[in-house]
């Protein structure tokens, strides 16, 4: 009854020969339906199982097979039969945690065709989606293979599979392949692998892997990274189900299926420990924006109490890669923060590490020279290591303002840099506020460095945002400016030959300069210009600025 | 001259959402994979803002509608399924576990205080989640929008993402050997996600009333955002940032969420905040900084451009940021800048000297209305701009013209537009960049919540302690603490 439709379509494709690639299969991933239908059409009329002990058998395999499992070691094949069984009992679990359908897991757990029939009535009731049902082990955990492989090939001896000779040798190497296996796990169990046998055993899983994907169809998977790996075979990987409904779904790689949902396993149990910070590495490197995944690593990192200097320098090579990427500069951030009271009171250490951090900031900045996290992070650093009268700090971004004029990012920093420094800056005072702590010979320097900027650029924001702030925060007037703005201004009003403007931004200073003095006729003019000719597109500002002109500031 | 203005073609876009909603969305989005909740969002508002209610005594529309109310109650169980029992919700469903591997979590008893759920509830997500329920409401019950939120658990989660400086991090995360930690850098968004979640939620409850949670620090909150003020107006992640339009927005909209009354009123979405108004220190300097980010498009074969553009690396046009320079021409003269009203461009940009992309139109034109100044908005020209040039024709609109349109730049080239305004376009609400339906629907939602929630503790968490008093003869001391609590 419950498989129908498109799962039971998908199943099918996958019982014939399929003669697609053993490897890098690239479906989306909605593997567990084929798993539910391929476990459901199995349950009836098994030509391999003895009917009149189908169910004592079942149970006594089941309990062992959980058992086993529990004791990492591989379950056995388990018959369609079985498989129904487990799968009604599976379902009276889940069913249990819900009173109100208490009674339907009581009847599933009663076994039989009867359960099985009940327990779909209540799976269909309970509208419980099919994908929920299924056992997220069938896929990926290694131990599951042998158990997995049984069950499709009885799958194909039912629907009456063509086995050629070719399939059949390939179905035996599998067999083999499975003993084998299965032999290095008692083995280990017995504390006897050594390095060469994991390595063969890995190579073993991928060739069973590719097997099973060529004889079965590629969605059989079990082949992935990680369930090839015997050092993830005690992790019962968590596997993502979908329920109906589901919104912003996203077409990606087995792989990253795979990988996530054994960190999904990790991260529930809360386990701190290589392997892990190998697995978050291996999905950084799938995608490198998923920021539970780099909160995971860095509290893997200091539970491991591993050298922070280490994890930055690996973070290194990620970030040159990933250059656009916010996360890495949150990790950074934190690593910074736990790595800093170790050498808070070293102030060589703490220089060399200034200086080590601003040669790599400064390659980052050579990819992309406004790249916003970037430039929180260094602003960042500048405070917590105390590199405000850094000398090279301010040479570095100065290069940068030579090197484009308009990088409004370079511009920002330096003014954090110049009118933030502790040395003179009064706490509290905002960036928009005068600080009457700053040296004038501070003011001086700054004024005098835009204005150099300005006349190299005269239509660039920037410079003069930067001088308008300078001003400011030095509590000048406006009309200190007034000579350089002019500059950029003849013959205003005089007609539209005479009148010429090389920079709006001057004109708009000149606006307030004029307002600033009182001169409101001026000002005006300035204003009804703008909006008239040379900065049309604002003519709403300039509008609304001439009438705030009537009204006293 | 008004027959040459572009149209927008509202069919052509819900196609190109249709696609969306109901296919799963391709590989390059898996960058977003940790966000999925945000994603949906997106294609759910921009489906809602492309079919607004049917105007008064307008018959209904003819066409199945996209989203067939049969399947909201099963989308919103969706929603509902990202919930945290920690309060919250988390960002995508690969962060949601099986419902047994929350088991040592007990929200109930206070233990949420110190034991970690596996999985992270995070601020964006929940307030997309929100948003996405109150989008998905059964027609004509906006009151069960928010059926199935643990309203008191979220608001304890949000106050403990408050840091000491009053701005907000995005997800707790106990590290191991420093205790918990408030995860998400210096970010204006997490400061207005954390003001427009409180707004959605707590209600006018007053203390000593079941349901009431203790409100956050919203004075620190404001502080915090007001002295972001950079010395050129603008605003950024922290002070000693760069201004960035995007955050210029958060910091405005946030202000105004904070005083914003629960219901409205009026029939402008829009409020007049004192906090708003009196707070920023410098407003004229905001107000020139914001009208400063539209800059006159020119097109790379514009005669008006000049060749010496600024400099910028000119990496490949699929990275998600793209800076190609081409995108911001700057005229040889100002005085070349002058194509007629009726034919020019206009762009806006996120920062000084930083190229054209969609999403500012929205970020920059929201802002601007939130502080009641929409006339600074040249917007036919903006209009045109995002119409002939960042619309795609499959539908959606793109980050740069010419690119491929995306979900992000999709919706907030509707939101841009809709702000204005545009005819068919469902009104939207400047503040919280949903259609004002939908705002009145999260009105409605939240009472009812609320409602919920007291009468819950006069039913039973009070029914119980009066029978426990009743059996003992009197309150016990710690009842009492708890209740000062």
């Amino acid at each position: 009854m419950p498989p129908k439709g498109k799962a039971a379509g998908k199943s099918k494709a996958s019982d014939t020969p399929n003669p697609s690639p053993p490897t890098a299969p690239s479906l989306p991933l909605r593997p567990t339906t084929t798993t539910t239908t391929t476990t459901t059409t199995t349950n009836n009329n098994n030509p391999t199982t003895k009917p009149a002990t189908v169910l004592a058998r079942s149970q006594t395999r089941y309990d062992a097979a959980r058992l086993r499992a529990s004791k990492n070691a591989a379950p056995p094949a388990f018959s369609p039969a079985d498989q129904s069984l487990r799968l009604a009992t599976r379902i009276a679990a889940r069913l249990a945690r819900r009173p109100s359908d208490a009674a339907a897991a009581a009847a599933a757990a009663l076994g039989g065709a009867k359960t099985r029939k009940e327990a779909w009535r209540a799976v269909n009731e309970g509208s419980v989606p099919l994908r929920a049902v299924v056992d997220p082990r069938a896929r990926w955990a290694a131990g599951d293979e042998g158990r997995r492989t049984a069950e499709v090939s009885e799958v194909g001896v039912e629907v009456g599979v063509d086995l050629s000779e070719r399939r059949l040798a390939r179905k035996w190497r599998l067999g083999c392949l499975a003993v084998q296996s299965r032999r290095f796990l008692e083995l280990r169990g017995s504390g006897g692998v050594g390095d060469g046998e994991v390595e063969a055993e890995i190579c073993r899983r991928r060739e069973m892997a590719a097997l099973r994907a060529e004889l079965y169809g590629a969605a059989v998977g079990g082949g992935g990274r990680l369930a090839v790996d015997p050092e993830w075979d005690d992790v019962v990987p968590v596997v993502l189900e979908e329920p109906e409904g589901a919104l912003a779904a996203i077409q990606y790689s087995e792989d990253y299926a795979e990988a996530m949902a054994y960190l999904r396993a990790v991260m529930q149990a809360k386990e701190y420990s290589p392997r892990c910070l190998r697995l978050t590495e291996h999905i950084i490197g799938l995608n490198p924006a998923h920021y539970t995944v780099w909160l995971y690593r860095a509290a893997n990192v200091l539970a491991l109490k591993l050298p922070i200097l280490d994890e930055i320098e690996w973070l290194n090579g990620v970030a040159l890669q990933n250059l656009k990427n916010y996360q890495i500069w949150h990790h950074r951030h934190l690593l910074v923060d736990n790595y800093y009271p170790s050498i808070a009171d070293d102030r060589d250490a703490v220089a060399q590490f200034a200086a080590s951090e601003r040669v790599f900031v400064r390659d980052i900045l050579a990819e992309d020279t406004k790249n916003y996290h970037v430039w929180s992070y260094r602003s960042y650093l500048v405070e917590k290591l105390g590199m405000w009268d850094d000398a090279e700090e301010l040479a570095s971004v100065a290069a940068l303002v030579d090197s484009d004029v308009r990088n409004n990012s370079a511009w920002s920093h330096r003014f954090f840099l110049v009118f933030s420094n502790p040395a003179h800056a009064t706490p509290g005072v905002a960036a928009t506020e005068a600080d009457p702590k700053v040296p004038q010979a501070v003011v001086d320097r700054e004024v005098e460095y835009a204005k150099s900027k300005i006349v190299l650029a005269p239509q660039n924001q920037s410079g003069w945002n930067y001088l308008r702030g300078v001003l400011v925060k030095g509590a000048r007037t406006l009309a200190s400016v007034e000579e350089l703005a002019g500059s950029f201004v003849t013959g205003l009003g005089e007609g539209e030959e005479a009148e010429d403007v090389l920079s709006t931004h001057a004109l708009d200073l000149l606006a307030e300069i004029y307002a600033e003095k009182g001169d409101k006729e001026k000002a005006e003019l300035c204003l009804v210009r703008l909006g008239q000719k040379w900065d049309r597109i604002r003519l709403g500002y300039w509008e609304w600025r001439r009438k705030s002109l009537e009204v006293p500031a | 001259m008004a027959d040459t203005e572009p149209a927008l073609d509202i069919a052509r876009h819900l196609k190109y959402w249709k696609m969306c909603l109901q296919h799963p969305l391709p590989n390059h989005y898996l960058s977003n994979e940790g966000n999925r909740v945000a994603l949906a969002y997106f294609i759910i508002n921009s489906i809602a803002i492309l079919t607004p209610p049917p105007a008064g005594d307008a018959d209904p529309p003819q066409t199945k509608p996209l989203i067939p109310a049969a399947d909201r109650p099963r989308l919103r169980q969706w929603v509902l399924s990202h919930q945290h029992p920690g309060g919250g919700f988390a960002a995508s469903s690969s962060l949601v576990f099986p419902l047994q591997g929350y088991e040592p979590w007990e929200p109930e008893t206070g233990a949420a205080q110190d034991v970690e759920g596996p999985g992270l509830a995070n601020l964006p997500a929940t307030v997309f989640a929100l948003h996405l329920l109150a989008l998905l409401a059964d027609e004509g019950d906006g009151a069960g929008a928010f059926r199935g939120v643990d309203r008191v658990q979220l608001l304890r989660w949000l106050r403990r993402l408050q840091r000491a400086d009053g701005s907000f991090g995005e997800v707790l995360k106990r590290l191991p050997g420093r205790g918990w930690f408030i995860g998400g850098g210096n970010d204006m968004r997490y400061c207005y996600i954390a003001a427009s979640v409180r707004w959605m939620l707590r209600g006018d409850l007053e203390e000593g009333q079941v349901g009431w949670v203790e409100d956050f620090d919203t004075d620190a909150l404001a502080r915090y955002i007001l002295m972001t003020q950079t010395y050129d107006g603008g605003f950024a992640g922290s002070s000693q940032e760069e201004p960035h339009a995007g955050y210029a927005y958060c910091a405005i909209s946030a202000l105004s969420l904070l005083d914003r009354p629960l219901e409205t009123t009026t029939t402008t979405p829009s409020h007049h905040s004192t906090t708003l108004r009196s707070g920023i220190r410098n407003l004229p300097g905001l107000l020139h900084w914001l009208t400063s980010r539209q800059f006159t498009y020119l097109d790379p074969d514009s005669p008006l451009a000049a060749r010496d553009a600024p400099s910028s690396p000119d990496d490949d046009n699929d990275d998600d940021d793209n800076d190609d320079p081409i995108n911001f021409l700057l005229p040889v003269h100002p005085g070349a800048l002058a194509p007629p009203a009726a034919r020019r461009h206009v762009a806006c940009n996120g920062r000084a000297n930083k190229v054209a992309d969609t999403c500012y139109t929205w970020w920059v034109g929201a802002s601007l209305i939130g502080l009641g100044a929409p006339q600074l908005v040249d917007w036919p020209a903006a209009r045109r701009f995002l119409l002939d040039r960042m619309a795609h024709r499959i539908g959606g609109f793109s980050k740069y013209p010419g690119g491929p349109p995306d979900v992000y730049h999709g919706c907030f080239g509707l939101t841009a537009l809709a702000v204005m305004g545009e005819a068919g376009l469902h009104a939207v609400d400047a503040a919280l960049a949903v259609p004002v339906g939908t705002v009145r629907v999260i009105e409605k939602a939240r009472a009812a919540l609320v409602r919920r929630d007291r009468g819950r503790g006069a039913g039973l968490v009070s029914g119980a302690v009066a029978l426990g008093v009743a059996m003992r003869g009197r309150e016990p001391g710690w009842l009492r603490a708890v209740e000062r609590g």
